[in-house]
């Protein structure tokens, strides 16, 4: 008779078969799927460039500003450029459709353009960053850090040493 | 459209070259074939044991320089029309492993790929959407 409970039960428990070409199906949390990337968190530290394993990640300079380009063809799903990026501006969703056919193959990329900024100092172009503030030997307020974020590297030096602090 | 195409849309038969993968699709294929959460036999696929019998080829790998013929002779083997799908990023782009001396680089420099299925390794889910996809490609083929 114990079978008889055994069919009972999974009866009511129905299939355990996926439903998903046909029907929806589950995603785990945490699951690292496509790449995304928002340039307007990024300070283009390239330490994802530096981590990739599989060389998915690309800076390079256009006239505009600088690009980061990541083929999803050959990124390893490894988690690195998430783990590194200390502000959050690339990680990996949960999305995992990623399947597509041949001729779509080098479309399958996430980039994003960080303008350069003129250094209000002496005008020159380049990317803005945040100072870190171990290095500087002083406390900076949040009026300093703002106006260190806009000098291009020898404006910042003369800048922190004007405030006091290590140059 | 003759019986025996209108037949054989229906249900298309799987085969699988290694083509020197570090076997994790493999087992992903293996999962998809074999537990019954994901069986890719509800699509009306099966897995062959011989090129002769393939309609779908599922390649995994970088196509190392060691297996290159071998994979180019079977693949010569399966009759036509077949459709080709790429599993992993390996057989795409070479993933971890491009650019290293053993490797011939991505499949596609020897073999016409249909479909990619992206991932390292691909989800079984994933798998089954891109067997879906060859499955249309193969029923505009016949």
């Amino acid at each position: 008779m114990k079978f008889l409970k055994l069919l009972m039960r999974n009866l009511a428990k129905g299939p355990s078969t996926d439903p998903f070409p046909f029907g929806p199906t589950f995603t785990p949390k945490g699951l690292r799927g496509r790449i995304s990337y928002d340039a307007s968190l990024c300070t283009m530290c390239r330490a994802c460039e530096q981590v990739c394993a599989g060389g998915a990640i690309r800076i390079d300079k256009t006239p505009e500003g600088m690009r980061l380009v990541v083929w999803q063809n050959t990124c390893v799903l490894c988690g690195l450029c998430q783990y590194y990026c200390p502000t959050g501006a690339i990680h990996h969703t949960d999305n995992w459709h990623m399947v597509h056919l041949e001729a779509e193959k080098f479309d399958q990329v996430e980039e994003g353009l960080i303008p350069y900024v003129a250094c209000t100092g002496c005008g020159a172009k380049m990317v803005a960053s945040y100072p870190n503030p171990k290095t500087l030997g002083f406390q900076p307020t949040q009026e300093d850090v703002e106006k260190l974020r806009l000098l291009c590297p020898s404006c910042r030096r003369k800048a922190i040493a004007a405030m006091g602090g290590k140059s | 459209m003759s019986l025996i195409s209108r037949i054989s849309a229906r249900s298309p038969w799987l085969y699988r070259i290694n083509a020197g993968s570090c076997n994790g699709c493999d087992v992903e294929l293996a999962t998809t074939a074999c537990i019954p959460r994901y069986d890719v036999e509800r699509l009306g696929c099966q897995y062959c044991g011989s090129p002769r019998h393939a309609d779908i080829v599922l390649i995994t790998g970088v196509m190392t320089a060691r297996v290159k013929d071998k994979v180019l002779q079977l693949f010569e083997e399966i009759p036509d029309p077949k459709v080709t799908v790429a599993v992993g990023i390996c057989p795409i782009s070479g993933g971890v492993f491009r650019e290293s001396y053993a490797v011939c680089g991505p499949l596609d420099k020897y073999i016409p790929v249909d479909v990619n299925v992206v991932g390292c390794p691909p989800r079984p889910q994933a798998i089954l959407e891109g067997v879906a996809k060859a499955i249309e490609i193969w029923k505009q083929r016949l």
